[in-house]
């Protein structure tokens, strides 16, 4: 085969490019024993299965040693926002429009094969960062306030309801769930929510704005609401273990996505360790624990879900309802979202 | 020669503390405040532009919402006087022996976390709460909407700041001689008479102190407003949060928190001003205004006054109270929710988790040597600062008193955001010693606070006669002074301690994995689901302090030299 200078001249260029990302991985220093991974995750039960479960097994491979920084997302992503570039966590957990945003901003890393478990993924999983447990908020209500079972995101809107509900604030999980999923049951989207804000100002007066499930739940126990928007995990673990009238709503439209993300930061310090404390948490182990402690339905396709706990998680059929939104646009939209949610929903 | 800088000397360490740990992120703050535009990745240094200001000026919104706030304040601060003064008096006449426990009850809402706090409120407002079920006993109510609004927010906030206006009150009260009392009503001045004439005027300075300190918390707090304010209620502390941390924006975020520093300090001012024209004595000014009553109402309040006063007392025990009995309750509870209230069961899980899972103790250990420090630190500069404030004239004083109060008028989540600019300055210094110097700038405002009203309850002809005696300078201090400066200075030590232990506004931002405090670790745990560990922590905590009180009231006596 003849070669003529031009394209031996283009080889010789391609191959001058090239030659850096040949060295890329080899470079990535690998895990020496006494190595701190530093860890920004939320606490209480999520932090102690992530010591039993992901902890344990890292740290008897590698020697290394684990360290948490515990807080709440804002506060995490905000730290994490003034120092990229320098970070000082290896792995932090954001949620899902978060953790897209983040990607996009250079403060993370998109997800890789370099960890295995990224090809067992549900494709919804594999954006902004790994999603190590699926959480979608649906409407949450108590059974015995009810005419009929809630079937569609419409039902909100019936007369039965009206000063009864609890509606979550916005920004946050909750929040925008409440204004995409009215959008979407109301003929728009996350780029048309216009409808969203007319259809829920029809809502108020609020029985009150909610902050959180635990305050959703609060209201529930108090007689002050009826209805309320939440995290289905959460809202079917209090039906189970403290209030049975609590009912979990599985709409036609779907249950919007929520989900908790690993990112891995750009410039982490240690890339080796926080791939593979991602792939830990995405492993069997990991993934039951948080069935039964949090009833987080898993995000890989190679993890089996115990019988007696079937029923409680995301069936395949749910995950595949689900709507896929725009989450870099949901993000991007934050800051005019709330300042609207707060004249004309919270106002 | 040194003599004539003797004040400028006194109030050297602590604008010098604040110089090197608070101006940088104020400076931050004011720099971020006139960016035109929001950019987490910018320059800090930009063309200055006044758009963040205009924009929220011109706002109706925003200009409500920091209206709305300082009302709250105000309504707040009221609430925690008219509870707070009935209250110090009762702590004043409690015997010794039972004084550390009087404390410990009025220090309650301070040792539990917020979340535990507001459910404390729930429960007495809820339809089917405390209130309503005494109220249905006598056939009254059930009211369903006390819960969510304004009026659940203030009284949660009082819960929670009404120790601050009591325990300034309390050395005030404490350092007046019982004799200008038997003075009075030996002059035939009925108990009213002898309140209103001598005894009220005279606990002015921690009133002031106290409704300063009050006031300026209440306008800066933004949990209890987001927990029971049901969307119902904006402060702009939520407002900044939301501005800064959910939408990254954080020029919007520093100038909606720098207005309101502004007009917080202007409240401050307004109250020095009034509380100076009231204590006219305290200047050698002759006499100014003074309270007068016209005779009926004189008469009235004899009838009413002991009733209405022990009416109050317990109506602010019973505010403090009820979320000890809650905590002792739900920390034993078997319910995996820590905000559910119904009865699953006995167990000690809670406490088993506390204790052997999860760093609890070592958060514990790490709060405990960070607030000794920073009270021990603040303690120390704060104390010459009183001084200068209240023995000396020099030029610059009142400026530097006001630049002395600034880290309490500004949010702790503005401070936060200057900082989060500063992280690689931040992490030159060991965490332990950036945290502390960021602890003992937050809880300065308070020491001097209280110090001040102190300092000026000091009986100068002990001084002197001491030093008729051929005492010196350090010997009177230590032998005079110190002794006279006693309660002031435990009150002023425990409030600086728990400031600083319940520190999480700033903390939660710069902590580290070695310097994870208690309260950063249970705010972790809220974030997601709050556990009922929370409540086993501020039960421990309780005892803890408790035992801490009755110690330290053996050790150090926390009365006056004439009382004892």
């Amino acid at each position: 085969m003849s070669m003529n200078r031009r394209t031996f001249g283009k080889l010789v260029l391609g191959a001058g490019v090239l030659a850096p990302f040949h060295f890329v991985r080899p470079a990535i220093a690998q895990p020496a024993p006494g190595d701190e991974l530093v860890v920004g995750i939320w606490g209480g039960v999520q932090e102690r299965i992530v010591r039993e479960y992901v902890e344990k097994p890292l740290v008897e491979k590698y020697g290394c040693t684990v360290s948490y920084v515990l807080g709440g997302t804002g506060e995490r992503r905000a730290r994490a926002y003034a120092e990229r570039g320098r970070p000082s966590f290896d792995v932090l957990y954001l949620n899902i429009f978060e953790s897209r945003q983040a990607v996009a901003d250079g403060v993370t890393q998109a997800p890789t094969d370099a960890v295995p478990q990224f090809e067992n993924l549900y494709d919804m999983a594999k954006l902004g960062g790994y999603g190590v447990a699926l959480n979608p908020v649906t409407i949450a209500y108590k059974g015995s306030k009810a005419s009929t079972p809630i079937t569609s995101w419409k039902d909100i809107w019936k007369d039965e309801w009206k000063g009864r509900i609890a509606w979550p604030t916005y920004p946050g999980a909750e929040g925008t769930a409440g204004l995409l999923m009215t959008s979407l049951a109301w003929g728009g989207d996350e780029k048309n929510l216009d409808i969203a804000f007319q259809k829920i100002q029809e809502l108020k007066p609020f029985a009150a704005l909610q902050t959180s499930a635990d305050q959703a739940f609060q209201m529930f126990d108090q007689d002050i609401a009826d209805l309320t928007i939440e995290f289905g995990s959460l809202s079917r673990k209090q039906s189970d273990t403290v209030n049975s009238d609590i009912v979990v709503a599985d709409p036609t439209e779907g249950l919007c996505p929520a989900m908790n993300v690993a990112c891995i930061t750009e410039g982490a310090r240690n890339q080796v360790l926080a791939e593979e404390w991602i792939n830990l948490h995405l492993s069997e182990a990991c993934m039951q624990a948080y069935m039964r402690e949090a009833y987080y339905s898993p995000t890989v396709k190679n993890v089996a879900i115990p019988d007696d706990f079937k029923d409680k998680l995301l069936t395949p059929e749910q995950i595949g309802r689900m709507p896929a939104f725009d989450w870099e646009y949901v993000a991007q939209q934050q800051t005019a979202w709330s300042s609207r949610f707060n004249r004309e929903i919270a106002g | 020669m040194l003599a004539r800088w003797k004040g400028q000397i006194l109030a050297a360490p602590v604008t010098l503390w604040l110089l090197a740990a608070f101006a940088a992120p104020l400076a931050v703050v004011v720099l971020l405040s006139l960016h035109e535009y929001a950019d987490p990745f910018g320059p800090l240094l930009l063309p200055p532009s006044l758009a963040q200001f205009q924009l929220v000026l011109g706002d109706g919104f925003y200009v409500n919402v920091l209206v709305e706030t300082l009302l709250l304040g105000a309504g707040v601060t009221l609430l925690s006087a008219i509870l707070g003064f009935p209250l110090a008096l009762w702590l004043v006449r409690v015997p010794s022996k039972w004084r550390a426990l009087a404390f410990m009850v009025i220090l309650i809402p301070l040792l539990t976390n917020v979340v535990v706090r507001s459910l404390g409120v729930v429960l007495l407002l809820a339809p089917d709460g405390l209130i309503n079920g005494v109220l249905g006993l006598v056939g009254i109510g059930p009211f369903n909407g006390m819960l969510y609004n304004h009026v659940a927010v203030a009284i949660a906030l009082a819960q929670v700041f009404m120790p601050f206006i009591v325990l300034a009150l309390y050395d005030v009260l404490q350092g007046t001689s019982p004799r200008v009392y038997e003075a009075a009503t030996s002059l035939g001045a009925s108990p009213t008479m002898a309140f209103w004439t001598v005894r009220f005027p005279l606990a002015f300075p921690g009133l002031r102190a106290g409704i300063i300190v009050v006031f300026l918390m209440a306008t800066t707090a933004y949990v209890s407003a987001k927990l029971l304010g049901g969307g119902r209620v904006w402060t702009t502390g939520m407002l900044v949060w939301q501005e800064a941390i959910s939408n990254l924006n954080s020029p919007t975020a520093s100038a909606l928190a720098l207005l309101m520093t502004f007009a917080s300090l202007a409240f401050a001012a307004l109250v020095g001003w009034g509380f100076a024209k009231l204590m006219p004595w305290q200047s050698l000014k002759p006499r100014g205004p003074t309270l007068t009553l016209p005779v009926w109402a004189m008469r009235l309040l004899d009838l009413v006054a002991p009733t209405l006063s022990r009416l109050l007392v317990a109506c602010a025990l019973g505010l403090l109270i009820l979320p000890l009995i809650l905590v002792c309750i739900q920390s034993v509870n078997n319910v995996p929710q820590g905000t559910s209230a119904a009865w699953k069961g006995f167990t000690l899980r809670w406490y088993e988790l506390v204790f052997t899972q999860g760093g609890y103790t070592d958060s514990f250990l790490v709060s405990v040597q960070l607030a000794l420090a920073s009270t021990a630190f603040a303690l120390a500069i704060s104390l010459p600062a009183a001084f200068a404030l209240t023995r000396f004239r020099f030029p610059g004083i009142s400026a530097l008193s006001m630049f002395w109060t600034l880290p309490l008028s500004l949010p702790g989540v503005a401070i936060g955001i200057g900082m989060l600019r500063l992280l690689q300055l931040f992490y030159t210094v060991p965490t332990f010693v950036g945290l502390m110097a960021l602890h003992v700038v937050l809880v300065i405002p308070f020491s001097i606070s209280l110090l001040v009203a102190s300092v000026q309850q000091l009986d100068h002809a002990q001084e002197e006669a001491a030093q008729s005696l051929g005492a010196n300078g350090w010997r009177r201090f230590v032998l005079i002074v110190v002794p006279g400066l006693m309660p002031g200075l435990v009150a002023s030590g425990i409030m600086a301690f728990l400031m600083s232990f319940g520190e999480v506004t700033v903390t939660s931002f710069l902590t580290n994995a070695r310097t994870t405090t208690l309260p950063v670790r249970i705010y972790a745990e809220a974030t997601f689901v709050l556990e009922p560990t929370v409540y086993a922590v501020s039960a421990s905590m309780m005892l803890i302090t408790l035992l801490s009180l009755i110690v330290m009231n053996r050790v150090f006596s926390i009365d006056r030299l004439h009382v004892r």
